[in-house]
């Protein structure tokens, strides 16, 4: 019999940890996609290369780990800065010469930035899949008939933090307006005496210091290799769309959606599925609700 | 004679000389082959092991009188994707001369590999690929000396219904198992067989076929809590090395239990980043390969513990270690062609297959304990190529079956819970 039929006492329990799974899977999706997120809404720039920043975070903590015995939590404070001079490093190499450029041309810098610090890794560090053991991805939580894994619980709770505090500097500080007026309209901005370069600067460092950040937090959980952004980041695009571009709080939400629906999908019809189910999500999305669904209307089409 | 005059004439006499030494040496000193395997690229790690057994061989064979009364050298060509596999089989065999190419192990490359050779009319000698397909679009000059993913999926249920239903006081009628499984061609290939032969030859209880995406698969916890209503004794899981290590942990996580975890294949639980992943948590979970530590070598035939031994002494002699399957794939699949070669006295293809055709030899012969008989389709069969089920042991994959074959025993039957495998 479909144990998706099966009804009882056991199936609340089953509920349960099917809702967790999604919470925390919703996590993981969330610290990522809050950086491209907020990269996408803020330079109107699709980041391909958003995954290899996470596989680099991964490698950080692998080597931190393996070699000097840090623990990745640690490495996170270190981390986070690394980052950020890493998103300016790279915006003022590459980014700022395609800015004003056409979508093409910034699809193809990406793309391409994609694949060279994919070679770099490989070239680097060789395509063998490194997994690390801090003592946190052994540690597993009980509570009320379901289990989950402690690093996980760490990961869900950064990423909320991190939503909470983008929203916050968006919101209220001088810096954080002055991006938003950026995004809205980058000509009337610049009359304004707003210095968009600095702003993109800034949007950019940010967007991979949190991606960096996220690369630390799952590396107890998942293998470093140098194509593991793209286990992740194809779903970080259809949380982005979902929840609206540049809307962290869509964020958030969009990736809770593609988690449950992966979990669901999997429990109900197989893990093969998924796939199948949370791009059929992204195709109704763009058809019926195109600014996604925190988005403000027009916001895609804004500053373009 | 003008100086000009002698200068030219001198010129002819020396590249007369240097033809002439060249195709003597040939002739008499050395046989080249063309060695095909991903040496960058993704694929790198495991192809320079294979280069490293197949060169160890290659040592043991000259040691030995090399083939056909020459000694046996390598033409070494890169192939870190299916087209420079199939150009670098093309100038193998265009621009080197080589009548015979060996390679490719990955079954993402033979396919190409082969195709390419065949259709310059060189032997195809293939050592690891397992891809199903590879022996079944009629190419006359390619044979595989490893058997391929439906052998696999054949010894792992010969393992559960042989040696685990005995233990368990069941039936393999009575057992339940569930299949999970990554779907490439690889793990198809190895499911699909298993499942046809636990099905009509046993009658064992499908509970559960599921194939998931390796490259994007981020959560086992759903399929996990599925499986548990299920309550399969066994779980049966072709993994790579990123899933394989997810899924094990988040078993361990959800208090998954079940009788016993069996798998096939260097990667995923057969990989020694699985133990790396998962440290004494790893203890349990079964691997279908070739022989590791425990592997009683007064098991074999006298001519096969001999070989076996000397090639285990080099081995250990060049790397410090075990033999690793990368090691045992290409050398026992070297050491198989010189055999062919030393029966069929010449490369010719005709010749060649016909020596093939010819070899039987019993489980037992040769490195790894193999033995040889072809079929028609260029397979090695079966129960010649013989393969061990190795378990996770405290950190160390060791054999655990054929029992005749090995010092060590298996654990845990059934498994205990999690925090009691130790």
């Amino acid at each position: 019999m479909d144990p998706a039929a099966r009804l009882g006492p056991a199936q609340i329990d089953v509920v349960a940890q099917l809702a967790v799974s999604t919470l925390l899977l919703g996590g993981i999706y969330a610290l990522i996609a809050v950086g491209l997120t907020l990269i996408f809404g803020i330079m109107r720039v699709v980041n391909f290369a958003h995954g290899e920043f996470l596989m680099l975070g991964m490698y950080l903590a692998f080597f931190a780990f393996t070699l000097r015995g840090v623990d990745p939590y640690l490495v996170l404070i270190i981390a986070i800065p690394i980052f950020y001079l890493v998103g300016l490093f790279v915006y003022v190499l590459v980014m700022r010469g395609v800015i004003h450029a056409s979508h093409n041309v910034q699809i193809f810098t990406t793309v391409g930035l994609s694949t060279a610090l994919q070679n770099i890794a490989l070239v680097m560090w060789t395509g063998d899949f490194r997994i690390i053991r801090p003592w946190e991805s052994s540690v597993v939580l009980r509570a009320a008939g379901t289990a989950f894994n402690l690093a996980q619980v760490v990961a869900f709770a950064v990423a909320v933090a991190l939503t909470v505090a983008l929203m916050a500097f968006m919101k209220w500080t001088h810096t954080g307006r002055v991006m938003r007026a950026t995004a809205q309209d980058r000509d009337a901005a610049t009359l304004m005496g707003i210095d968009t370069d600095r702003v993109y600067r800034l949007t950019f460092a940010i967007g991979i210091a949190c991606v960096g950040a996220a690369g630390v937090l799952v590396s107890p959980l998942y293998a470093a290799y140098p194509q593991a952004g793209l286990q992740f980041v194809t779903l970080a695009y259809v949380v982005v769309v979902l929840g609206g571009l540049g809307d962290m709080a869509g964020a958030m939400l969009g990736s809770l959606i593609v988690a449950a629906v992966e979990v669901g999908g999997s429990y109900i019809f197989g893990a093969a599925w998924k796939e199948v189910f949370y791009f059929l999500l992204f195709i109704g999305v763009l058809v019926f609700r195109p600014a996604g669904l925190l988005g403000q209307r027009g916001a895609e089409t804004l500053g373009a | 004679m003008t100086r000009r005059h002698l200068a030219f004439a001198l010129a002819a006499i020396l590249i007369t000389l240097t033809v002439l030494a060249a195709v003597t040496y040939g002739q008499s000193g050395e046989y080249k082959i063309g060695v095909l395997e991903p040496l960058t690229g993704p694929l790198a790690g495991e192809g320079k092991r294979h280069l490293e057994g197949f060169e160890i061989v290659r040592d043991m064979i000259n040691d030995r009188g090399g083939v056909m009364g020459k000694k046996l050298t390598f033409v070494v060509a890169d192939a870190p994707d299916p087209t420079a596999a199939a150009t670098e089989a093309t100038r193998l065999a265009t621009r080197e001369g080589v009548k015979i190419i060996t390679g490719t192990f990955s079954s993402r490359l033979c396919g190409a590999a082969s195709e390419a050779a065949a259709r310059q009319n060189v032997i195809y000698w293939e050592t690891s690929c397992v891809d199903p397909r590879f022996n079944k679009r009629g190419l006359k000059n390619v044979y595989r000396t490893e058997i391929d993913a439906t052998g696999f999926g054949w010894y792992n249920v010969e393992f559960i219904a042989k040696h685990l239903a005995p233990r368990f006081n069941k039936k393999p009628s009575e057992l339940k198992i569930a299949f999970l499984s990554e779907d490439s061609s690889y793990g198809q290939g190895v499911t699909e067989s298993a499942r046809a032969r636990a099905k009509n030859e046993f009658g064992m209880q499908e509970v559960a076929a599921e194939y998931y995406n390796f490259q994007t698969i981020n959560d086992f916890t759903p399929i996990i809590v599925k499986f548990k209503q299920l309550a399969p004794d066994i779980v049966h899981h072709i993994g790579y090395t990123n899933d394989a290590p997810l899924f094990w942990r988040q078993a361990r996580e959800q208090n998954f239990l079940f009788k016993a975890h069996v798998h096939a294949g260097a990667t995923g639980y057969g990989s020694a980043d699985f133990g790396k992943a998962l440290g004494n948590d790893a203890n349990g979970a079964f691997a279908l390969l070739e022989p590791g530590p425990g592997f009683k070598i007064e098991s074999l035939k006298p001519e096969g513990q001999k070989i076996e031994k000397d090639f285990r002494d080099a081995v250990q002699k060049r790397t410090g270690s075990y033999p690793l399957g990368g090691h045992q794939l290409a050398g026992g699949g070297l050491w198989l062609l010189k055999l062919v070669l030393d029966r069929a006295k010449s490369d010719d293809a005709d010749k060649f297959r016909d020596a093939v055709m010819s070899l039987d030899l019993p489980a037992g012969s040769m490195i790894n304990g193999w033995g040889v008989k072809f079929n028609q389709e260029g397979q090695n069969a079966n129960e010649r190529v013989q393969h061990y089920m190795l378990q996770w042991q405290n950190g160390q994959l060791v054999t655990v079956w054929p029992e005749e074959f090995t010092t060590m025993r298996a654990k845990w039957i059934p498994l205990p819970a999690w925090d009691q495998r130790k």
